[in-house]
């Protein structure tokens, strides 16, 4: 069963088609790289995928079921993670509450493997989140979405103002799920980061894909040329 | 101390709690889902009628409870359905659509019981002697229990996981809903409650007032300034809000009548409106 | 026109209804003025005050109080429109003090409308000595020469006609456009220079006025006025007939009042339950029917009115000329440091952006470009630095004050007024640099056109089809209507932000010359946000990148692409 995949999808704010007719899918264990320009429509082809904007054609499937119109708190149940791009935490609430929230008990055991790879959380545990950094907003964010152990998860630009250790160790796990079958679709501009993680890559411009194909296949260069100015 | 100066105390602690009791379930809808519900005190008046209801039946009066938040609860969650959901974040159109929502409820209330004035018999008549001054144990019995409600709410809220929830769900609704959090059934639910304690309310007050279909008008109007003088998202705001409308309402009224005290409110709440509108603990 | 066909209707009415309904009718044509200031402010202006009986209420006593001081005395018709005056007045200080606060026009404004309405029905009821306390002032004299109910409809009549004329005019006028504007986007009103707060006071004091000249006439048709004319359920009622008749269109309120008010009279002993009924029709209107029962007729009425526009074709005005501007000025920004909830947007930017060419801004996401043009045009302020045009320093001035030195601005999404006419859009931007203030009360003013716009009419053919609404547009057709719009005004500086999202490749080349051609044409700076290099590299004389609010680095294309450190940026380092 393919964890999710998107054919022909197109939409947008108001008048405007910002993506338009992408298709894609990522298997079970494997990255699938969105990578651009800012404003090509990679954030909104997330949103489309996880029904935060209704798509105005294509079909997305997760986890074997047509979303259609679903919400995405629908979506989830599905078996999809989602971490924003913008507003990665609840700001209002400590980074405890923010872990703790959907956890059944309330307990934050299931993190220990987290904070020992980002002991920066646990010694912030009773702060608020809004007050933490980009960096760390985007960390605490990361850990909360990949402890939900979904089959496929959903990142957008994770290692934003996270420092160069942190990535790594993102990586790390990001690799690790991806041995235990996780799927992930993770759009990022940062490519030493995408080069450790990708398996694929759909490179877009302009709201199309301008090119696609297994990371073994696309050498830095092409994408590069794609990303900068 | 002077038995009339606890007695004025008392009042102004029974001014003040009530309202509270009634400015807490419009600062759940407004601070909440952002809905300025101008039916408000429609709820406070459907729930005094519940009361005088159950007086004209002859049927115990705290039956006049479950029967209000029947009916406050089940209208506030076909009003949510039909006419809030479709409107969420256009505050300008829930304003004119509730606006038309307490007219069709003070009409109907009109049109099943007339203009006129109706009591409601008081329960627990009589008095209790509280540092040597007789009060009226009903409005003693009513400022417990008032505070027992708002401290009950303010403790769930604060340490229960579902307030967790609701925090989350106001603060960032699109995360909450990408952690699958029923963010258009806890809203629900919050507009609802809010009803319920607009309707307990109306019944609490149902045997100190006149009832009458005009009722909810005053209240929705003071609650509103509480909101306004406190400011929304925050329990201190609820509290320094009333403390301030409410305070000045009950000393006011103590001092020069009640003329005057609703005078004062008024301009005071306009000021408010115009100075500072996001209140004196608003945050964010 | 249709108002000399009204006046007549209603001078020839008594005839046929009756001695009865003429009395009626005669209050409700009162009622109906109120109600034609309420669909001015809540239809046109966009806000909607809750507390409009208080300015009927105000005026019916002090024409109560005037008639009383000097029963029978000619002098009176003078001193009624003063009564009328005095609400007027009072409204517009209102607006003036509350629509620049804070809270704007949104719902505390109608908040303190309802509160203030309130507190005069408290007063009403408790000076005694003024206004005769909760029995209100009784025996008021009826105006000289007007000595029966026949007559006092007449008056009444003619008075409503007269304000349904004053407010015919001032819907066709440039200000009833710049209403209708604000109603629909008042930011992009205030880019254009106009300041909407002033508007919005202006149309809530005509509004006053209308109710006052009401009240002032109210007093002696009625004999007596009492505390309900200020009072809370008055104001309600005329909420509930604007809204029914129809509030987006002038008689739609006329209608609503003479419609649902003169029946409810009839109506509330005779059928059961009619004003639950029309309480829930009100509900139905808000929710479903917002154009209300007039918007039944206007499909007609409307088609009517296009022929008849059509068969007198009228030409076209030409705009005054701006003012020539000594010379073009560099804009210069320093330190300039711009934070929200504790976060710094713009960190110490310094830029110079010279006097003439094109200037791109690019940068990757949150890098402060928005920010920036949001900054310049004053809708954000600087907490430190300034913003400079040569030597004038236009730190933390009102958007309106900006866009008057001479700033055109193009929003990132397309921002033109929907509801408003291909022309009507167009001929905003123009008043923005010709029009003085009493020019806006003009109806010629609406046909003014100018050589760049018929310049921009050849390159772009729907930008002539000066009648058919801007919602008709596509998203492209919409992007180049703003950006005519911004070229319009003729600016000495442009700020466009993505002024070709959403196009495609053949649209955006062919925006990209209209934007080199007005450069040239205007002689003037242009500073593009971009973020498609393919674009910046045939338009930009100068690239300023910028990268967390700071300026990254600044050259030309070729320097930029050459340069490691804005490379990094953009695919990211390991470091």
């Amino acid at each position: 069963m393919i964890p999710i995949s998107f054919s022909n999808v197109s939409g947008g704010y108001g008048s405007l088609n910002v993506v338009q007719e992408l298709s894609g899918e990522v298997a079970a264990g494997q990255v699938l790289c969105i990578v651009g320009r800012n404003g090509v429509g990679k954030s909104t082809l997330l949103k489309l995928l996880l029904g935060y904007l209704p798509c105005r054609s294509g079909v997305v499937t997760i986890c074997g079921r047509k979303a259609g119109s679903m919400a995405p708190e629908t979506r989830r149940g599905l078996g999809v993670s989602y971490c924003p791009q913008e507003r990665p935490v609840f700001d209002d609430l400590s980074v405890a509450d923010n872990l703790a929230v959907m956890v059944q008990d309330g307990r934050l055991a299931g993190y220990r493997h987290f904070f020992d790879l980002f002991p920066v959380l646990e010694r912030r545990l009773a702060q608020r989140a809004g007050t933490l950094s980009g960096g760390e907003k985007k960390l605490l964010s990361f850990t909360r979405g990949l402890a939900e152990d979904q089959p496929a998860v959903v990142l957008d630009e994770p290692t934003e103002g996270v420092q160069w250790e942190n990535i790594q160790r993102m990586a790390d796990i990001i690799n690790d799920r991806k041995a235990g079958g996780t799927a992930f679709i993770v759009v990022e501009q940062n490519l030493s980061f995408a080069e450790l993680i990708a398996d694929h890559y759909l490179i877009m411009d302009h709201g199309r894909c301008v090119l696609t194909g297994p990371h073994t296949g696309i050498g830095r260069a092409d994408i590069v040329k794609h990303l900068t100015v | 101390m002077d038995p009339l100066i606890i007695t004025q105390i008392l009042n102004i602690l029974f001014g003040v709690t009530t309202l509270a009791m009634i400015a807490l379930g419009l600062a759940i809808t407004f601070g909440m889902l952002g809905v300025l519900n101008l039916a408000h005190g429609e709820f406070v008046m459907m729930g005094a009628f519940c009361a005088l209801v159950v007086d004209r039946a002859g049927a115990p009066f705290l039956l006049a409870v479950p029967l209000a938040l029947l009916v406050c609860g089940g209208v506030g969650l076909v009003v949510e359905l039909l006419l809030i959901r479709p409107l969420y974040r256009r505050p300008f159109d829930t304003l004119v659509a509730t606006w038309g929502l307490s007219l069709l409820l003070r009409k109907l209330a009109e049109a099943g019981f007339g203009l006129g004035f109706n009591s409601v018999a008081v329960p627990l008549a009589g008095t209790t002697t509280l540092f040597g001054t007789d009060y009226p144990t009903y409005r003693l019995v009513l400022i417990v229990i008032c505070i027992a409600i708002i401290a009950a709410l303010f403790a769930w809220y604060g340490t229960s996981r579902a307030g967790l929830k609701i925090k989350a769900m106001v603060g960032n609704p699109d995360l909450a809903r990408a952690l699958g959090m029923p963010v258009k059934r806890l809203a629900t639910t919050t507009f609802v409650v809010g009803s319920c304690l607009a309707g307990l309310a109306g019944v609490m007050v149902a045997p100190l007032v006149p009832v009458h279909p005009y009722l909810g008008l005053d209240y929705v109007i003071k609650s509103f300034f509480v909101l306004v003088v406190g400011g929304l998202g925050s329990v201190l705001g609820v509290v320094a809000g009333t403390g301030v409308i409410g305070g000045l309402d009950s000393v006011m009224s103590a001092l020069f009548g009640s003329t005057q005290a609703y005078f004062t409110v008024l301009v005071v709440a306009i000021l408010f409106l115009w100075l500072k509108p996001r209140g004196l603990f608003a945050h964010g | 026109m249709a108002n000399l066909g009204t006046l007549v209707a209603l001078l020839v009415l008594p005839f046929a209804v009756g001695d009865y309904w003429t009395y009626q009718l005669g209050l409700y044509y009162l009622y109906a003025m109120v109600a034609v200031g309420l669909g001015l402010c809540w239809g046109q202006a966009g806000f909607l005050p809750l507390g409009q009986a208080m300015f009927f209420g105000i005026s019916a006593y002090l024409s109560a109080i005037l008639l009383k001081a000097m029963p029978g005395s000619y002098l009176i018709y003078l001193l009624l429109p003063l009564a009328a005056l005095a609400s007027g007045v009072l409204a517009l200080l209102i607006g003036l003090m509350v629509f620049r606060r804070d809270g704007g026009s949104g719902p505390f404004f109608s908040l303190i409308t309802l509160a203030l309405s309130m507190l005069a029905f408290q007063i009403a009821s408790n000076w005694n000595s003024v206004t005769g306390g909760f029995n209100g002032l009784a025996g008021i004299p009826s105006l000289p020469g007007i000595d029966d109910f026949r007559a006092n409809y007449y008056l009444a009549a003619v008075a409503l006609v007269v304000v349904l004329t004053l407010a015919t005019w001032l819907y066709r006028a440039p200000l009833g456009v710049l209403w209708r504007a604000i109603a629909q986007n008042e930011r992009r009103v205030a880019l254009f220079g106009f300041n909407p707060h002033r508007y919005k006071a202006i149309a809530f004091a005509v509004s006053g006025f209308f109710a006052g000249l009401a009240g002032a006439l109210y007093a002696p048709q009625q004999g007596l006025v009492s505390p309900q004319v200020v009072g809370f359920a008055f104001s309600a009622e005329l909420l509930v007939w604007t809204a029914v008749g129809g509030r987006g269109r002038l008689y739609g309120p006329v209608l609503g009042t003479l419609l649902v008010g003169s029946m409810t009279g009839e109506m509330r002993d005779g059928v059961p339950y009619w004003e639950v009924i029309m309480a829930g029709f009100f509900m139905l209107v808000v929710l479903v029917f917002p154009q209300g029962v007039i918007g039944l007729f206007t499909p007609v009425t409307d088609r009517l009115r296009r022929s008849f526009d059509r068969a007198r074709q009228r030409a076209r005005i030409e705009a005054p000329a701006r003012a020539e501007v000594a010379a073009q000025e560099p804009l210069t920004i320093e330190a300039a440091r711009v934070s929200a909830s504790g976060i710094n947007i713009l960190n110490d930017l310094t830029v110079a952006f010279p006097p003439k060419g094109v200037a791109c801004v690019i940068g990757p996401n949150g890098a402060g470009k928005t920010s920036t043009f949001n900054l310049i045009t004053g809708e954000l302020p600087a907490s430190a630095g300034s913003v400079k045009v040569g030597a004038l320093d236009i730190t933390n001035q009102a958007p309106y004050q900006v866009a008057r030195l001479g700033f055109g601005r193009k929003l990132q999404a397309p921002s033109v007024f929907p509801e408003l006419s291909i022309g009507d859009n167009l001929a905003i931007a123009l008043w923005s640099n010709g029009a003085r203030p009493l020019d806006l009360l003009r109806l010629s003013l609406r046909r003014w056109s100018s050589p760049i716009i018929a310049e921009l009419a050849m390159r772009y053919a729907f930008l002539g089809k000066e009648e058919s609404p801007a919602s008709d547009l596509s998203h492209g057709e919409r992007q180049i209507l703003e950006l005519a719009m911004a070229l319009a005004v003729q600016p000495r500086i442009l700020l466009l932000d993505e002024p070709c999202a959403g196009l495609s490749a053949d649209e955006t080349s062919r925006a990209v010359d209209v934007i080199r051609w007005a450069a040239e044409r205007l002689g003037n700076a242009v500073i593009i946000i971009e973020h498609d290099m393919a674009l910046v590299r045939r338009i930009a004389d100068r690239v300023m990148v910028l990268h967390n609010g700071a300026l990254l680095a600044e050259g030309s294309v070729a320097d930029i692409q050459a340069n490691p450190a804005v490379q990094a940026v953009y695919v990211g380092g390991q470091k």
